[in-house]
């Protein structure tokens, strides 16, 4: 009957690791697959082969898995579409943030694992460490400074009025901490560029870079703009990440040092 | 065609498992304990076994793991190696490695002189010695802990080892010498090899970019 129950168990964990989507969360549950069946050789009086199952199946296996993923492991990216910071061009990624996570990549022998999100995800992405960080088009909100943060670009959030209507803002992010009451919120940054097309809104309070492309599409040619705050355009660390977030500090003092940042920026801005 | 593959599999697997736990195969006939151990000089019934039928089965894998070892070390040399990250490991792993190591080491110890009263033995011995190892090379930084091993010594070390070790199996034939002192020191001898052992096939993996 042990055994029969520790055969199950041994197949369940198994199939748990099979399924894992994080690695290090895989290799441990494989862990306890190799005691289980450790316990299993001793249930069927095999307590020779029980501890080399152990050793080798628990202790050397692991830590193997553990070392490997250290080298090859991937930095889960949580990535909120912006031009120019961070948005896909048809099959691949560009950007100047991707620019720096490809440096912090390289830096830490880690692969990047690119997802796309919305605002107002972020927080709970970070909070729950499904992803390591946060970058694109991100003002950190109150709640959101108590991550780990390695600021990017200045900027200012601004309030633009053309006309009567509510004001909009993308929601989840500072700049909609900062809009007025009766103002509406809008998922990503297309929805709030067409209602305000469609003539829906009366302004919005956005940042420079949503205000540039705004501009650029002409949205936004005569309108009324009030500076609300001064602001910073970060990468969000997960709150144990600390130690990503100052490899990354690392690498903006080289880049600035060299000169190679203003280069970046004339690039891409 | 995936799936049922795999359930396939799986059933087959388990259906193995219950074969095995039937009684449709009795176990197989051994002779006394007493009388082997007459045989061979054993104290006991363990040594018994591990010198009657285990010994040049041991012998002969620690030979192949030792080969295995090498195979690493000539194939991995000429390829690069990585620089050190720069992310180091957490604080929690470092102490928990200073508290954990001391208990592993001594536990391969006794695992590996107490191999010819109970189970264990040299080769479970030697990979409990190397996970410690291997821990304390995860706390510290691979590179900083090779230093510290002086890599140099421990190559002709192992090499040194494995001749003692089949140096004696193969004189304890012609001499008829066999006995669980014996036993005591080809545990030991084993024990340091596959720790050794352990270690240089990481330290090798991970220290080199093997790129495909």
């Amino acid at each position: 009957m042990t055994v029969l129950l520790l055969a199950v168990l041994a197949f369940a964990l198994a199939a748990v690791a099979l399924t894992r989507r994080r690695l290090l969360w895989g290799v441990a549950v494989l862990g306890a697959h190799s005691l289980v069946l450790a316990a299993l050789y001793f249930a069927l009086s095999a307590p020779d082969v029980a501890l080399a199952e152990a050793a080798i199946g628990f202790g050397l296996v692991t830590f193997v898995y553990l070392l490997a993923i250290r080298r090859t492991g991937r930095i889960a990216v949580a990535a909120v579409e912006c031009r120019p910071l961070l948005y896909p061009e048809g099959e691949e990624v560009v950007g100047l943030v991707w620019e720096l996570l490809e440096l912090l990549a390289a830096r830490t022998h880690r692969e990047l694992e690119l997802r796309w999100v919305e605002r107002g995800e972020v927080e709970g992405l970070l909070s729950s460490r499904e992803a390591d960080l946060a970058a694109g088009d991100l003002v950190p909100s109150a709640r959101e400074t108590a991550f780990p943060r390695v600021p990017l670009l200045p900027t200012r959030i601004v309030r633009v009025r053309r006309g009567k209507g509510p004001l909009g803002a993308i929601s989840g992010s500072r700049e909609a901490e900062r809009l007025p009451r009766g103002g509406r919120l809008f998922p990503r940054r297309g929805e709030l560029l067409e209602a305000l097309e469609r003539g829906e809104l009366g302004g919005a309070v956005v940042n420079l870079l949503e205000l540039r492309s705004f501009y650029l599409r002409g949205t936004f040619r005569d309108a009324e703009i009030e500076p609300l705050e001064d602001a910073d355009f970060v990468v969000l660390f997960a709150p144990d990440e600390g130690e990503l977030a100052e490899a990354l500090r690392e690498i903006m003092t080289e880049l600035r040092e060299k000169g190679e940042w203003e280069e970046l920026l004339r690039r891409y801005l | 065609m995936k799936r049922a593959l795999t359930i396939a599999l799986l059933a087959t697997l388990l259906g193995i498992l219950l074969f095995g736990l039937t009684d449709l195969f009795p176990p197989a006939e051994v002779r006394p304990w007493a009388e082997m151990a007459r045989a061979y000089g054993a104290g006991n019934g363990v040594a018994s076994i591990v010198l009657g039928s285990r010994l040049y089965d041991t012998l002969l894998e620690v030979l192949v793991f030792a080969l295995a070892m090498v195979g690493v070390r000539y194939t991995l040399k000429p390829l690069g190696k990585w620089r050190e990250p720069v992310v180091p490991e957490r604080g929690v792993v470092r102490e928990m490695a200073d508290v954990l190591l001391p208990v592993i080491i001594v536990f391969a110890v006794y695992l590996a002189a107490s191999g010819h009263l109970g189970p264990g033995g040299g080769f479970p011995a030697g990979a409990i010695a190397g996970s410690g190892l291997l821990l304390l090379a995860m706390a510290k930084g691979i590179e900083r802990l090779s230093r510290e091993l002086h890599e140099g010594t421990l190559e002709p070390l192992e090499y040194g080892t494995i001749a003692v070790l089949l140096v004696l199996g193969c004189l304890s034939i012609p001499l008829n010498h066999r006995g669980s002192g014996l036993l005591v020191v080809f545990n030991l001898l084993i024990g340091i090899e596959v720790t050794i052992g352990a270690w240089v096939v990481l330290h090798y993996f991970a220290s080199h970019r093997g790129e495909i």
